[in-house]
């Protein structure tokens, strides 16, 4: 696989599990930090010219053939009406906050493109689009899954630099304020972890210039970190042991949790019940496994464990049917 | 500012961090810890506050040796005997 740059390797990891369709909050959030290493990214590579601490750009810039298609799309949003623009790092990464929705849509879809042609981003269906409910109403969910091997190697470089005594090279130091400005740090590292972390960024700030420069600034918006925080933790709870009981019993606490199959029979029987939810997965282009079949079969779908429990919902008439919960064990 | 090496730097140098051998053999930082401490990849550090230093070919083998006894279904006991012996 060809190389990427600093900007689509944070994209592999900022667009993992995001849904691909809808401009949900928690994307806002990661589209934004993406921005800012496209930028980041020129600042490291000497893209812009200087001129003391001011940084300086211009429209004819963007036609440079060094410029690739998401540079072009997160720098013209920059420009707006100016033909030149000339600020400091921290304004620069100040601008992504402003972006709007329609920009924030071409900054995804520039990375996207360039991101799928590289083997390193495919579109799946998200599991919840088989439920009966998003079935009958004809909504398809699409979500993004990053090439795993090279999700796991840019993670876990990471981790061994920031956790290794040693200097950190500018991409891992950029990388780290990235993902604290997108709230996903704590996916990467464990709460003991975290303390060596908070350590590491402080003796940074002492004795590297970029750092210093970088970690004061916050580009974040406390409202939709808030959402994505709110949202991700009820899902975290939800995804327990305990917690996928209580979803099973209350599935609205938590939909994306408890998928509901329904079975073409009422009163269908376990063979009949297997057959209707491979059928629907199938048809709907998920790769499963049946680990253990019986009254509660369990599957693994797109990597995750699920065990189908026989359920039923009560419309104008009862539709039977199988609720497929997280199986805990795959945490 | 140090900058990241590319991969083309990386396969060209004779020492990688372990940063780096992450990248080269798509193993997890925490295994790789964990056969360092446990004296199984062997590594130069000229000072006990400077990065580990790896020789590259060596351990990427040494690597692929243990993960090749670990799916034999050898214990890391066993494992680390049978490098002793090598060595």
């Amino acid at each position: 696989m060809k190389e990427l740059s600093f900007a689509q390797n944070f994209s592999v990891i900022a667009l993992n599990a995001q849904d691909s369709l809808h401009l949900t909050t928690a994307k806002k959030v990661f589209l934004r930090c993406m921005a800012a290493a496209t930028i980041l990214e020129l600042y490291l590579d000497n893209g812009f010219k200087t001129e003391g601490d001011f940084l300086i750009l211009n429209q004819e810039d963007l036609n440079s053939p060094e410029i690739s298609r998401y540079h072009k799309a997160v720098l013209k949003t920059l420009f707006s009406k100016k033909e030149t623009l000339s600020e400091q790092l921290p304004q620069y990464l100040k601008k992504v906050t402003k972006l709007s929705k329609k920009m924030l849509k071409e900054v995804e879809h520039a990375f996207a493109v360039a991101l799928t042609e590289a083997n390193a981003l495919e579109e799946i269906p998200a599991l919840l689009g088989c439920d009966l409910e998003y079935v009958t109403a004809g909504i398809s969910m699409k979500e993004y899954r990053s090439n795993s091997e090279l999700f796991s190697r840019l993670t876990e470089s990471l981790r061994a630099e920031t956790l290794e005594t040693g200097p950190m090279t500018d991409e891992a130091i950029l990388m780290l304020w990235l993902l604290r400005e997108s709230g996903c740090i704590h996916d990467f590292f464990s709460r003991e972890e975290l303390k060596r972390v908070a350590e590491r960024i402080f003796e940074l700030q002492g004795s590297s210039s970029l750092a210093k420069q970088v970690f004061p600034i916050t580009i974040h918006k406390t409202i939709e970190m808030g959402i994505k925080n709110f949202l991700k933790s009820k899902k975290d709870v939800m995804s327990t042991a305990s917690g996928s009981g209580i979803n099973f019993v209350f599935p609205v606490i938590e939909r994306s949790q408890s998928v509901f199959i329904d079975t073409e029979k009422v009163f269908a029987n376990k063979e009949e019940r297997l057959r209707d939810i491979k059928a629907r997965l199938e048809s709907k282009g998920h790769i499963f496994t049946v680990i253990r079949e019986g009254e509660v079969p369990l599957i693994k779908i797109d990597n995750v464990l699920y065990e189908a429990v026989p359920s039923a919902k009560l419309y104008r008439i009862p539709v039977h049917g199988v609720r497929l919960r997280k199986y805990p064990l795959s945490l | 500012m140090s900058r990241q090496r590319s991969m083309e730097k990386i396969l060209a140098s004779e020492f990688v961090s372990i940063g780096e051998l992450v990248r080269l053999s798509g193993c997890r930082y925490s295994t790789l810890k964990f056969y360092t401490e446990e004296g199984m990849l062997p590594f130069k550090q000229e000072q006990e506050n400077l990065t580990r230093r790896f020789p590259r070919e060596e351990t990427l083998v040494k690597i692929k040796e243990i993960q090749d006894l670990k799916k034999q279904g050898h214990s890391i006991p066993e494992i680390k005997e049978r490098l002793a012996k090598k060595m």
